[in-house]
């Protein structure tokens, strides 16, 4: 438990740290950073690893702390009800076919589709984290919100400048349009509101991969996840911020290292599979690992943006 | 390596009595960041001493020659000469400032009347000509005293110019810019041995240059991986062999240094020699690998060993043995408890610099609180001594520091809880052949002799 509060906090300081290398005078110091990506990575390991399921920095309501990378056309399981829970088995078996190669084009545009909670979770996240790490949050953001139902619309205002914010560094197209239509549900603002405090260089290029996943996912997510759309508006920001740093961990977290990288081709198959049986058992770590791995784009892309 | 090297230079840390010689730099408590003092080097007579700060600007201090009949008192140092290396530059294609702080500085051995240093920032290395000017020609034909032209109709005879004293004047001059080589931050430079070419180490690679030649580098190290994803370390420091003209060592941000032989490669990726102390797996947090994170490289003066700076000790390696170091030295232990805190206000980056004397005989290196640690390597005993105002009366005595990790505190000790993580002590330099310390607080430079002349 401890453990698990001593690893949040690192990685929220981790992630505002990295975020703020963006603006420092000087530019990106690349040993610095890669540093900090390293402990981000220690604290998330232990962060997943703690099977502690009492504890959900998540909030109450079984909110789902977004699980890593949400495949498009699959509607994330969302993130279990705090950390270390299962997810529901439905959502769970959506695991999402593995996304296509890291386009970071593409993955911006699922912000806006796809989330019906987390827009609620992402704003209210965004809101309460503070600006920096809710902007290196965005991205995991964009596509760990998704899962979650259709929030209560957390921010429609906000989340049009959430992913365009974070999908400006990555180039991508401005998908926050395209949201809304996708959805037709205030879905799509829910996922801005977390990323556009993220926007930050570090969150808004990791974003980008995020978001991609997302849209797909959305529309079987949204009737599975609206029952604790209520739930959720009424989570705290802390929930939220939970949510979103256990996504932005398996985003950064596995980035800078080979260690955790498995073949990409791989990978995904073996996913689905694995779904439903190591579910239940670690499901943040699982889900994190794998798709994590497609999801390193975005950080790579500011580490080669050097 | 006791006694070796350095004339009249004894051993190091507690058989001298510290005091306190001089301290330049502003006393207001309000800092400007541009003053803060990013490098000191020592020259190879000693006789001059350059720091460097964030502002891009060089100062020159020169030793004053000791003639005042004053036995026990040894020069002062004085500015020699102050002059504006580094200007802050914009890349455009990256949309990023590049920073004007002096990273580092690296005096070239003196042939002729002139100074040379190399001093370097992020992105560009520059060779000064630091010269004194101490006559002026007068008794010009073509031009008179104002230096106004003479109209030639009007010159009717001819005459010799003569030379005549004037004030001294320290000119500094740019010699050499060496740019557009690094695309990470430059960390390191060193002068090899030959006397005629110099490395540049950045995170990913390291350059070898020749004085003389400024649009070509080489590159003898390159660690970059095909794939950025799959980066795990950066190099921290770098440094040639002090008289091995083939031998350069760069260390890591795992904590590991790689030896390397030019004349084995052109591309010394492969190492010669690879130094690393196993970890100790009972001490693994989440922040190990930061600490592990070697921040500064030093070869002995002999060249026999190398001394390496993490976050918490200082190690001294025998370059015949890689696989650990033969003397472990720690600086503030009392830190390891505090990482957490540490990460979170930065200072778990700061990067310490580290030194050896002339003799090879004691280390030195700096912590926080302006405090600094001197250890002596033949009778193993360490001191903790302070650079501030309050002991700043003329050769006042340093008196021994500790720190309280613990229980009840003593008088005079300090508490690690009031330590204050602000006024850090990054670098140092000693004197090549005397007992003479240059120790930089934030924006004071301040100089320390030993009582035993």
């Amino acid at each position: 438990m401890e453990f698990k509060l001593e690893a949040h906090r690192i990685v929220s300081i981790s992630l505002g740290k990295i975020y703020n290398s963006r603006v420092q005078r000087g530019g990106i110091k690349l040993h610095k950073n890669l540093l900090v990506s390293l402990v981000l990575r220690s604290a998330r390991q232990v962060y997943l690893s703690d099977p502690c399921p009492g504890l959900y920095l998540a909030g109450p309501t079984g909110i789902p702390t977004v699980p890593p990378p949400q495949q498009p056309g699959e509607p994330v399981a969302g993130p279990p009800s705090g950390w270390g829970e299962p997810p529901p088995p439905s959502a769970r078996a959506a695991w999402p076919e593995p996304e296509p190669q890291p386009q970071r084009p593409s993955v911006c545009h699922t912000p806006g589709t796809g989330s019906s909670e987390p827009v609620a979770a992402v704003a209210g996240a965004g809101d309460a984290l503070p600006g920096r790490e809710a902007d290196s949050a965005a991205a995991a953001w964009g596509r760990v919100e998704r899962p979650r139902a259709m929030a209560s619309g957390g921010g429609p205002d906000t989340c049009p400048e959430g992913p365009r914010a974070v999908r400006r560094p990555c180039g991508c197209p401005p998908a926050r349009e395209e949201q809304p239509a996708e959805d037709g549900s205030p879905a799509p603002p829910a996922p801005c509101p977390r990323k556009r405090g993220a926007a930050g260089v570090g969150g808004g290029r990791a974003g980008c991969p995020a978001p991609g996943s997302t849209p797909l996912k959305k529309p079987r997510r949204n009737s599975e996840e609206q029952p604790s759309t209520g739930e959720e508006d009424t989570d705290t920001d802390e929930e939220m911020e939970t949510g979103n740093v256990a996504n932005l961990i398996s985003i950064f977290g596995s980035s800078f290292s080979g260690l955790l990288r498995k073949s990409p081709a791989g990978g995904r198959e073996e996913e689905e599979a694995e779904e439903s049986g190591p579910e239940a058992a670690e499901p943040g770590q699982i889900c994190c690992d794998k798709p994590v791995l497609r999801d390193m784009s975005p950080w790579s892309t500011a580490i080669v943006a050097f | 390596m006791a006694g070796a090297g350095g004339g009249g230079c004894p051993a190091g840390g507690n058989d001298f009595q510290w005091c306190f010689s001089q301290v330049k730099g502003a006393i207001d408590e309000d800092v400007a960041e541009a003053d803060i003092i990013s490098t000191v080097e020592f020259n190879y007579s000693g006789d001059l001493l350059a720091t460097g700060d964030k502002g891009g600007r060089v100062v020159i201090f020169q030793r004053e020659q000791e003639n005042k009949g004053r036995t026990h008192s040894r020069g002062e140092y004085n500015v020699y000469s102050t002059f504006q290396s580094h200007e802050p530059e914009f890349d455009y294609l990256k949309s990023l400032e590049i920073e004007e702080k002096i990273n580092k500085i690296r005096w070239l051995p003196q042939q002729n009347a002139a100074h040379f240093l190399l001093s370097t920032n992020d992105k560009t290395i520059k060779l000064w000509k630091i010269s004194e000017r101490d006559k002026r020609a007068e008794g010009y034909n073509l031009k008179d005293e104002d230096g106004r032209l003479r109209d030639p109709f009007r010159i009717t005879a001819l005459r010799v110019p003569i030379l005549k004293p004037m004030d001294l004047m320290v000119e500094a001059s740019p010699r050499r810019i060496f740019a557009n080589a690094h695309t990470y931050h430059i960390n390191s430079i060193s002068v090899n041995s030959d006397h005629e070419t110099y490395l540049s180490a950045d995170d990913l690679r390291i350059n070898l240059w020749h004085l003389e030649i400024t649009d070509r580098s080489f590159n003898i190290v390159d660690i970059k991986p095909a794939n950025m994803e799959e980066l795990t370390e950066v190099i921290t420091a770098a440094e040639f062999h002090p008289h091995q003209c083939n031998v350069l060592v760069y260390s890591s941000s795992k904590g590991t240094i790689r030896l390397c032989d030019m004349r084995s490669s052109a591309l010394c990726d492969r190492h010669a020699k690879f130094f690393e102390e196993p970890e100790d797996p009972s001490s693994r947090s989440f922040f190990s690998e930061i600490i592990s994170s070697i921040s500064d490289v030093k070869f002995s003066h002999s060249g026999r060993y190398m001394m390496t700076r993490d976050y918490l000790s200082v190690k001294v390696w025998d370059l015949n043995m890689e696989g650990r170091p033969v003397e472990t030295h720690q600086v503030h232990e009392y830190l390891r408890s505090k990482l957490c805190s540490l990460y979170e206000n930065d200072c778990i980056f700061d990067k310490f610099e580290c030194c050896w004397n002339g003799s090879d005989s004691a280390i030195m290196t700096g912590s926080y609180n302006n405090f600094f640690r001197m250890f002596d390597r033949n009778t193993r005993r360490d001191v903790t001594l302070e650079a501030s105002r309050e002991n700043s009366k003329p050769r006042a005595c340093l008196k021994p520091r500790k720190v309280c990790t613990g229980g009840k505190r003593k008088k005079d000790e300090i508490s690690v809880d009031s330590l204050d993580f602000n006024k850090k002590i990054l670098h140092t330099a000693w004197h090549p052949m005397e007992s003479i310390i240059a120790v930089a607080a934030t924006n004071n430079l301040y100089i320390f002799q030993d009582k035993i002349n």
